[in-house]
């Protein structure tokens, strides 16, 4: 899908945790899972930039973002009220693909669950066989459990705390899922944690994706604003040659 | 009737005044997605190279108050490669600027040289911000004298179009503009991003890998306003308003200020379809205040400013 510019109107906003909403809006960006859009927080001039959100969740009538205050735009976005409208670019970016195996291994970090939601919806449509792992810090970054486990046929929790779910770093739990059959391995959190699943894909011989983050400008491609460093050494714009890379060309076989 | 938006940049002529900045822009393909280019005055397309320039390590951009940093640090694919991307530009039927930058003038001309029978390209965009590594490292910008040569050899290799896009990170710029006019400038851009920087308080570091970085955006208009202004008045060759343009009354106020067309930077990040709405916008403005052409209103607030002039009535200034 082509991206565009649109009013959206704010239905929902809802408190899910602490410091995290989900918001709703309505109308259609046509976007496939990992794909992000570009929204105006507020109807002003400073902020400045827009802020970059994955699709958390949508359908033809509706877009949902989850997010976490992390700082003035996003707190002034948790302000905006059910009526209003806000101006929506996308769908921005590749995401994820449908891969080639029969089964899912997803693993989200933090609010790096944002994306996966409807990737899980997207997984389970195409008919494969999906675990997923979700860990935080805390227990408290753990949000909308339900609705992830509904999505998928096996579920883990984990938190370094071990406030909720298994403790210690999510990605401990992971080596399991990936013994039996040929498994595709999925995932979006902070760089750490990513890296570590790339080690677990390289391993399994899996092929991996992973959903990266970075300071962003235009969101299209144009200012070169967004780049990291591939595992060749060239560029990659985070917002259009990404979000999701596959794990080599980020972190090299 | 519809106003008259033509205005004309050296050997050039514009179907309106309203030109993406270099840099925001990349070579244009990411903005065809959402409107046809054919709607722009001209494409002007990012600072390019003889070599291709890798640009800066990240992090390379921090929002500000109302604006933006940059250190992209011109990453580019070189002159070569460029050409290709603005080939396909030919089909929007709109003259192409290329931004042209490099740390000697010799690495410029090789620019022109690569470009110059490639007819896709009208007109040359000198960015003279780029520091200049024979000389110590100081951008070229900031010296009238070395501007004046930079530009003399550039003027010497093209027959195209020549406009120099000035620095504002200077004591004098009226004194940059006039050098650039007197070596055979066509027409003159400005301004350039005003050097800045950003530390975040709580990890105590600089926020840009580079350190400093250009700071565009609203924040900076009303800075770019009075350099255009002042310019303007100084020199008889057009001249093309930007810093900080977010909307079509933004246009308009450089354009009164003295300038006869506008580019559009930064706004295209939070906008992307700005530059067709500033176009309407200021279509509506001319229609709605009675102006049969956008060429009635450049400088027009000089003349209320108490006759100074803008640029052509300059000559009479003794009559009142
Ligand atoms: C492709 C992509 C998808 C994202 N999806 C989500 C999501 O679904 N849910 C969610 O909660 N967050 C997501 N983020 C992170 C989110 O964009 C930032 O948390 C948000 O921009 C912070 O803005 P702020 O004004 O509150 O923070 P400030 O720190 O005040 O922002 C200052 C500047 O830094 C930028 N910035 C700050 N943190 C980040 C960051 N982590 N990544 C990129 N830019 C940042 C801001 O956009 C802004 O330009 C995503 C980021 C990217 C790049
Ligand atoms: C990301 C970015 C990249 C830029 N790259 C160039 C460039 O390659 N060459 C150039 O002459 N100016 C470059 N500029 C400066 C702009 O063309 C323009 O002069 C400046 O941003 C002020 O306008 P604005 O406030 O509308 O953005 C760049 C600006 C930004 C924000
Ligand atoms: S954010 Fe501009 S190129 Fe990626």
């Amino acid at each position: 899908m082509m991206p565009k510019k649109q009013e959206m109107m704010l239905l929902r906003q809802e408190q899910v945790g602490e410091d995290i909403f989900r918001l709703t809006l309505q109308g259609e960006v046509a976007a496939l899972p990992g794909q992000f859009v570009q929204v105006g927080v507020a109807p002003a001039l400073d902020p400045y930039l827009l802020r970059p959100f994955s699709v958390h969740d949508c359908s033809p009538d509706t877009l949902t973002l989850l997010y976490r205050i992390a700082g003035r735009g996003t707190l002034l976005l948790s302000r905006r009220q059910p009526g209003e409208m806000l101006t929506v670019t996308g769908p921005l970016g590749r995401g994820f693909p449908a891969g080639k195996a029969d089964r899912a291994v997803v693993v989200a970090g933090g609010m790096g669950a944002a994306p996966l939601l409807y990737l899980l919806r997207f997984l389970r449509a195409a008919g494969k066989d999906v675990a997923f792992f979700y860990g935080a810090r805390t227990a408290a970054g753990l949000v909308l459990q339900d609705s992830y486990r509904s999505l998928a046929d096996e579920y883990t929790a984990a938190t370094e705390d071990g406030s909720a779910g298994k403790k210690g770093l999510v990605t401990q739990f992971v080596h399991p899922a990936l013994s039996g059959k040929k498994a595709d391995l999925y995932a979006c959190g902070p760089l750490p944690m990513l890296r570590a699943v790339a080690a677990l894909a390289k391993e399994a011989g899996a092929d991996c994706y992973l959903s990266l983050e970075a300071r962003m400008a235009c969101g299209v491609g144009a200012c070169l604003g967004c780049v990291i460093r591939g595992a060749d050494g060239g560029w990659r714009r985070v917002c259009t040659d990404g979000p999701v890379f596959r794990a080599e060309e980020v972190f090299g076989r | 009737m519809t106003p008259d938006l033509t205005v004309k940049i050296g050997k050039l002529t514009l179907r309106n005044p309203v030109m993406p900045a270099s840099g925001c822009f990349g070579y244009g393909e990411e903005y065809a997605v959402f409107y046809s280019l054919e709607q722009l005055g001209a494409i002007v397309v990012k600072g390019t190279t003889a070599k291709p320039w890798t640009g800066n390590p990240p992090v390379r951009l921090a929002e500000t108050p109302a604006g933006m940093l940059n250190a992209i640090g011109l990453q580019n694919p070189g002159a070569e490669a460029a050409r290709e991307k603005i080939r396909q530009l030919q089909q929007y039927n709109t003259p192409v600027i290329v931004n042209v930058a490099g740390h000697s003038p010799k690495e410029y001309l090789q620019v022109i040289r690569i470009l110059d029978e490639e007819p896709a390209v009208s007109a040359y965009e000198l960015n003279i911000s780029c520091p200049n590594v024979r000389d110590g490292g100081l951008a070229f910008g900031t010296d009238p004298q070395v501007v004046n040569t930079l530009v003399q050899a550039v003027r010497q290799a093209t027959e195209k179009t020549l406009i120099v896009k000035l620095s504002p990170n200077v004591t004098d710029i009226v004194a940059i503009a006039r050098a650039a006019e007197d070596a055979g400038a066509d027409a003159l851009s400005l301004i350039n991003t005003l050097l800045g920087m950003a530390i975040d308080s709580e990890t105590r570091r600089p926020l840009l890998a580079n350190l400093t970085g250009g700071l565009s955006g609203p924040a900076i208009k009303p800075v770019a306003l009075r350099m255009v202004w002042q310019v303007s008045e100084a020199v008889h060759i057009p001249v093309i308003g930007m810093g900080g343009i977010t909307c079509a009354a933004d246009a308009v106020e450089f354009l009164l200020a003295g300038a006869t067309a506008v580019a559009i930077g930064s706004a295209h990040f939070i906008n992307p379809t700005v530059c067709p709405e500033v176009v309407q916008g200021i279509a509506a403005y001319l229609t709605r205040h009675g102006f049969r052409a956008v060429r009635e209103i450049i400088g027009l607030a000089k003349k209320a400013a108490g006759g100074e002039g803008e640029k052509d009535a300059g000559k009479d200034h003794c009559r009142s």
